[in-house]
């Protein structure tokens, strides 16, 4: 059987297809797009893990050198503060003064 | 957003359970507890680390120089209060303005020595690493009240 390519033009000029439409269509493939871009806590850490790893240890750092910094500063104070009390027991000039106010 | 956000709370959370840690590590409870008792002869014991024989030896001594302590106090007052009187009639003898003072500085550098000597004592007792650091801290100490004023009301006992 043999149909002259005229005919077969014809034919697909006048073929027509006309698909069910799809409600669903455009919220799916804005689901899927949303699955392949999303991303997990642990993966965004190793995505980013050198910044991250630069921040934590300024912070931690930085956290323990106050904490340092800050107990000795207490025991600075604590120990002049002793001395103080304990010299004002000894020291007859200051008891002296403490009586009189006079220097 | 919502990623670095939560690392960056996680991070400081972090660091301030580091601080605390490091403050409680470094920090001296029994230092402390004796500064808010104001207890410095518990402070004595625990910062120079002093045995119960030399803690008691360290209590004698202090025990025995309370006297002499009471004795150049008593000194003191009476020498400065002459001198005070002279300073109230505006006395007209200069001599006696300057023997006055004279005396009072007289005694109070005689009192300087003496508690120089009883705290060397107290050194003495302590082992030599913690008799130096003791001494380091109050012999300066000594030396400044004697220009200062009345030290801090608050730290005479008084809670």
């Amino acid at each position: 059987m043999k149909h002259s390519p005229d005919k077969l033009t014809e034919a697909l000029h006048r073929w027509k297809v006309a698909p069910p439409a799809d409600p669903n269509f455009r919220p799916e493939v804005w689901q899927r797009i949303r699955e392949r871009t999303r991303i997990s806590w642990p993966s965004y850490l190793r995505a980013h893990s050198a910044a991250w790893s630069l921040v934590a240890a300024l912070a931690l750092g930085a956290a323990a050198y106050t904490g340092h910094v800050a107990a000795e500063s207490r025991a600075r104070a604590d120990r002049e503060a002793l001395v103080v009390t304990y010299l004002v027991d000894l020291d007859p000039r200051v008891q002296a003064l403490l009586r009189t106010g006079a220097p | 957003m919502r990623y670095l956000l939560g690392t960056l709370a996680a991070i400081l959370l972090a660091a301030a359970a580091t601080g605390l840690i490091c403050f409680r590590l470094n920090s001296e409870p029994a230092l402390h507890a004796a500064a808010e008792k104001r207890d410095a002869m518990q402070w004595l014991r625990d910062d120079f680390h002093l045995s119960p024989e030399q803690f008691t030896a360290v209590r004698e001594l202090h025990a025995a120089y309370a006297g002499t302590c009471s004795e150049h106090c008593r000194m003191i007052q009476s020498a400065s209060q002459v001198r005070a009187a002279l300073a109230a009639t505006r006395s007209t003898d200069p001599a006696a303005v300057a023997a006055a003072e004279r005396r009072v500085q007289e005694l109070r550098a005689v009192c300087e020595s003496a508690i120089a000597t009883h705290v060397r004592q107290v050194a003495a007792l302590m082992t030599p690493a913690d008799g130096q650091r003791y001494l380091s801290l109050v012999l300066p100490k000594i030396a400044d009240f004697d220009h200062t004023a009345v030290p801090d009301l608050r730290l005479n006992h008084q809670p």
